[in-house]
């Protein structure tokens, strides 16, 4: 058999599919890493960064592979979302390649201007990967309120438009600020830190990460409570959702100034 | 020809079959064939001429990694290990190319794939299988296209 002959037998999968098995991938490799390596950077193990960003990439573009293929296949195959897919793609892939090369040498990849590559490495690669990623979320919030034609209810529909928006505008304050004073943490963190296991998430001084972790996720959190809504017919349900998402909103905005007047979240 | 100037040549022979995957239109079926066959049976040939010669006479065997550092003290067994890297590297990365068109995942998604495969082969592997077995697994809603 020559294999280069064999046809395709199924259509291409969508790209958000396939970035969520990268994305997977990644995160085994990074924990096949952390298994041997016993070096540490800021108090926590040199790969929990890169193993932390590959999951949140499964969960992020998983949930994007969820509403696309809720959407129209006008939307879905349309120029918008798949130019704005190849782009988080992008971003996703020079991310993860950075972040894991610089856990490889047991580097910073946020925040590190120690020299020229890496202060362009940050600037560019990092930060506007970052906006990229946050901006094409903000794409598919716009997409989920437009695709009339699109598989969801009243409820799962603002949970999307609520959810995907959120992150969007919240990301961009929270992880903004965190750009802006080159930081994630307010204060000076003790000699002998201690951190959250897993997220490590500093519990002796404010740490913005909390707060970005929530409006990271707000575009999983507000679905799945479209989702009870949903499933338990509550009435009124584009208000219910919607005040759910002021709820969370202001929760992440709490966790925020709390980490701003330096306080831990415990 | 000394060991250095088989190491050179064994590298860009590889270099060349690794392009051939990364940006060569799949179409041109010729071209795959030098990178997945022709250029791996050279390094495999270049492995053989020096494994085969050296093995006996090193000291070394398989059998533990003390047998193994021993093989490699001999210049010979080094370079014959290397190249047995850069032959079954390509092939595998000839391979994975080749599964991962077969299910439709886009070249740009293959490429960082097929680079891990070039720079670190097994980590190439692990990253190729994994997002393979997402693609053909994922729940059937998300399948539909």
């Amino acid at each position: 058999m020559r294999p280069a002959d064999v046809p395709m037998p199924r259509p291409r999968p969508p790209l958000s599919h396939v970035l969520t098995g990268l994305s997977l991938s990644l995160f085994i490799v990074a924990a096949a890493a952390h298994a041997v390596d016993a070096r540490v950077l800021g108090g926590t193990p040199v790969w929990a960064k890169p193993m932390k960003f590959a999951a949140s990439f499964v969960v992020l573009f998983a949930t994007i592979a969820w509403l696309e293929n809720r959407l129209t296949s006008v939307w879905r195959e349309g120029w918008m979302l798949r130019i704005t897919m190849a782009i988080m793609g992008t971003a996703m892939v020079t991310e993860m390649g950075y972040i894991l090369y610089q856990a490889a040498q047991a580097q910073p990849s946020h925040f590190n201007y120690s020299t020229p590559l890496h202060e362009f490495m940050y600037t560019v690669v990092m930060f506007g990967g970052a906006l990229a990623l946050v901006a094409g979320i903000g794409v598919y919030a716009f997409a989920a309120a437009r695709d009339h034609g699109a598989e969801l209810t009243v409820p799962m529909r603002w949970g999307v438009v609520w959810g995907f928006g959120l992150s969007f505008a919240l990301t961009v304050v929270v992880a903004g600020y965190m750009g802006a004073i080159s930081d994630n943490q307010v204060g000076t963190p003790p000699a002998d830190p201690t951190n959250l296991p897993i997220f490590g998430w500093s519990l002796d001084i404010g740490d913005l990460r909390p707060a970005h972790f929530l409006s990271l996720h707000a575009m999983q959190a507000l679905p799945i409570f479209a989702f009870a809504v949903e499933r338990f017919s509550v009435r009124r349900p584009r208000l219910v959702v919607s005040l759910a998402a002021g709820a969370y909103a202001a929760l992440t905005l709490a966790l925020f100034a709390q980490a701003l007047a330096g306080q831990p979240i415990f | 020809m000394t060991l250095d100037e088989v190491f050179a040549i064994s590298g860009n022979l590889a270099m060349v079959g690794w392009v051939i995957l990364l940006f060569a239109p799949r179409r041109f079926k010729a071209l795959g064939h030098v990178a997945r066959i022709l250029i791996p049976v050279a390094l495999s040939a270049i492995y053989a001429a020096y494994i085969l010669p050296f093995f006996a006479e090193s000291g070394g065997g398989y059998g533990t990694l003390a047998q193994v550092r021993q093989l490699f003290t001999v210049d010979e067994l080094l370079l014959a290990g290397w190249v047995h890297y850069l032959a079954f590297d390509l092939m595998i990365g000839g391979y994975l190319a080749e599964r991962m068109d077969r299910i439709g995942i886009n070249r740009f998604v293959q490429a960082p794939i097929l680079i891990s495969t070039l720079m670190f082969g097994p980590v190439g592997v692990l990253l190729a299988y994994g997002t393979e077995a997402v693609v053909r697994t994922g729940p059937r809603a998300l399948r539909r296209v």
